[in-house]
């Protein structure tokens, strides 16, 4: 079998994603063991304009990002969306809690009716092309990622959770936070990352994005219950929660 | 089988010296709750604790664990075990482990849990300060008449350490010459499993738990499945925190030359959306209400069917582990029992 060839595009995003990537060290070997890059700006300086797996890494802010995802996927076979900026959206749907001439202003102050500052409403990759496998996380957790690679490369379908963060967070024997009177976001996220936060002594912000179907309801009415109010609640869901389902139904 | 009694000055001696052999996991402090963890130095040892945060069948069925190695040329099995002392069980605890020693046992062997049992000392220390939600005096396992190798008692300012089975006895060897409990030292024992069996009480439950197969026979439909389960997370942290929750996923990793591998073994709960999913997409108990059920029965009734015996031992730690508040199960076992009077 010939090694899948493999093309990475970022977009709206902090690259941190990618770093995570290279951040492998010695597994990245083992990796291009068994796949090709062709384009990667952040490692390589060639293009390509065939591959068959396209990871997207950023999401979908202006007009002509919406046409340049839309390109890959047509000569993608797979495509791939890596971190939460492409899955969900991300930090960056924080914006769409505005209005787009009011971000501008607030981001380019005088020089916000620039056309080539033109902005839109965030949109995960999903909300504009066909995603075929998404790598959660802020930043993905890189582990994941291989194995998801692995599986691919296999023609295996990778399973990724859809239990919350709560099953790893428990199985690594911490404390909940909600003992210590803590809002954690650990009941309605997807679990994958191995509840790093919560195993800090953090509460979960929520950066995978929901479990398919959380019960959101559930968590609003039982902040009471910890000495804390819905609209508590909701500002923690702000961060990655911002205008996505079941955040404010 | 001998009963010995040690000043605290004494038992951490005796304890030192199985440290120098042995490798001891006991139960010490980690912030402001109590964990399972090697154990350095006996002066570690919080043998008041209340509850452990993790049930103590972590030991015995791990987390996660490699189960065996694939490759081009067949399988092994992986059995990753050496022997070891679990210090500080409670009772209720020990209860649980009794069931899984059935569990895994019965019908297809299960070699991992069984190797890790047969290398495993157990020393089940009586209760001193109950938890904030134990019940396990209303479930017939405050005080274990039986069961581990050592049972340890704090009886005034000393312990009474006894003997429960040739394991026990060879751990004990040290203290061969430490002078033996009087009749007055028993005496105080029988007074502390007296107390704890109405102590351990957190929770009242209103029915016999051997009533309780026939009461959950007749609630199949009962409203309060539907109404509770509607504030369920499906995190299964009332799955994970038990000690006789024995349930696992097995899955495997393949290495970067596509061929050699492990597969491992993983906890899982029957609370999780898709732990009843099948090959096929087919799921059992595919609404939030009928794996709310499910549990209750499982606990109660399922299992007492099986093997006669009620699968919560009641620790309490799904009580206090449930976010929402909806996983005591005495409450719901009362109210059961309420609409039957
Ligand atoms: S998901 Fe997080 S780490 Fe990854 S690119 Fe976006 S902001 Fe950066
Ligand atoms: S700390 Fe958060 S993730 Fe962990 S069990 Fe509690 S709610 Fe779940
Ligand atoms: S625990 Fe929550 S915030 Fe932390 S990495 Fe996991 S999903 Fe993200
Ligand atoms: S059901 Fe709850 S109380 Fe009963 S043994 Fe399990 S965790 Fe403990
Ligand atoms: S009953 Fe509570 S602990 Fe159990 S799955 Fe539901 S929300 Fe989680």
């Amino acid at each position: 079998m010939s090694k899948p060839r493999v093309a990475i595009f970022d977009f709206a995003c902090c690259e941190g994603c990618q770093l995570q990537v290279v951040n492998l060290e010695e597994e990245l070997l083992d990796v291009l063991s068994v796949v090709t890059p062709v384009e990667w700006r952040e490692a390589m300086s060639e293009q390509s304009e065939e591959y068959d797996i396209a990871i997207i890494e950023g999401s979908i802010t202006r007009p002509e990002d919406e046409e340049r995802v839309k390109k890959i996927r047509e000569r993608a076979k797979i495509l791939i969306a890596l971190g939460a900026c492409a899955t969900t959206g991300g930090v960056n749907k924080l914006k769409n809690n505005f209005g787009m001439d009011e971000v501008r202003t607030i981001v380019y102050g005088k020089d916000a009716a620039m056309p080539h500052l033109n902005t839109m409403p965030t949109k995960s990759v999903a909300e504009v092309v066909k995603v075929d496998y998404m790598v959660h996380g802020c930043p993905i957790n890189n582990k994941e990622f291989t194995y998801i690679v692995r599986c691919l490369v296999m023609g295996k379908q990778p399973v990724i959770p859809n239990y919350p963060v709560c099953v790893e967070c428990k199985m690594r024997g911490n404390v909940c936070r909600y003992e210590y009177g803590e809002i954690c976001l650990g009941p309605v996220t997807r679990a994958g990352c191995n509840a790093p936060c919560p195993s800090a002594g953090f509460w979960c912000f929520g950066c995978r994005g929901y479990v398919d179907d959380p019960n959101v309801q559930a968590a609003r009415e039982v902040m009471d219950k910890y000495g804390k109010t819905v609209e508590d609640l909701k500002s923690r869901l702000l961060l990655f929660g911002s205008k996505q389902e079941h955040t404010d139904e | 089988m001998s009963i010995k009694k040690l000043e605290p000055a004494a038992l951490n001696r005796w304890v030192d010296g199985i440290l120098q052999k042995q490798k001891v996991y006991g139960i010490q402090a980690r912030g402001d709750k109590f964990v399972f963890d090697q154990l350095d130095r006996a002066d570690q040892l919080r043998l008041d604790y209340d509850v452990s945060v993790t049930a103590p069948k972590a030991f015995l069925q791990p987390p996660c664990e490699t189960l065996l190695r694939f490759g081009e040329k067949g399988f092994e099995s992986v059995v990753e075990s050496e022997p070891f002392v679990l210090f500080g069980v409670h009772p209720y605890d020990m209860a649980a482990i009794l069931q899984m020693d059935v569990v895994f046992a019965e019908g297809n062997p299960d070699i991992h849990y069984l190797e890790r049992r047969k290398n495993a000392t157990i020393v089940v220390c009586d209760v001193q300060n109950a938890s904030e939600n134990v019940f396990a005096g209303c479930m017939g396992t405050a005080v274990l008449e039986s069961g581990g190798d050592v049972l340890v008692t704090r009886v005034g300012s000393a312990y009474v350490v006894e003997s429960r089975s040739a394991r026990g006895e060879a751990l004990m060897e040290t203290i061969a010459t430490a002078p033996v409990a009087g009749a007055r030292d028993l005496g105080e024992r029988k007074a502390v499993w007296e107390k704890n069996r109405k102590l351990l009480r957190r929770h009242e439950l209103k029915v016999k738990p051997e009533q309780l197969p026939a009461l959950l026979e007749k609630s199949y439909d009962h409203p309060v499945w539907e109404e509770k389960a509607k504030r369920c997370f499906s995190c299964g942290s009332c799955n994970l925190v038990c000690p006789t929750c024995y349930c696992f996923n097995v899955r495997d990793t393949v290495s970067y030359n596509l061929k050699d591998g492990e597969r491992e073994r993983v906890w899982d709960g029957c609370m999780l959306a898709e732990f009843a999913l099948v090959a096929g997409g087919h799921n059992f108990r595919k609404k939030k209400a009928e794996r709310y059920r499910h549990r209750y029965y499982r606990k109660g009734k399922y299992l007492h069917d099986m093997h006669k015996q009620i699968a919560c031992v009641g620790c309490g730690r799904c009580i206090t582990a449930c976010v929402t508040k909806i996983a005591n199960p005495v409450e719901i076992y009362n109210r059961l029992a309420e609409g039957q009077k």
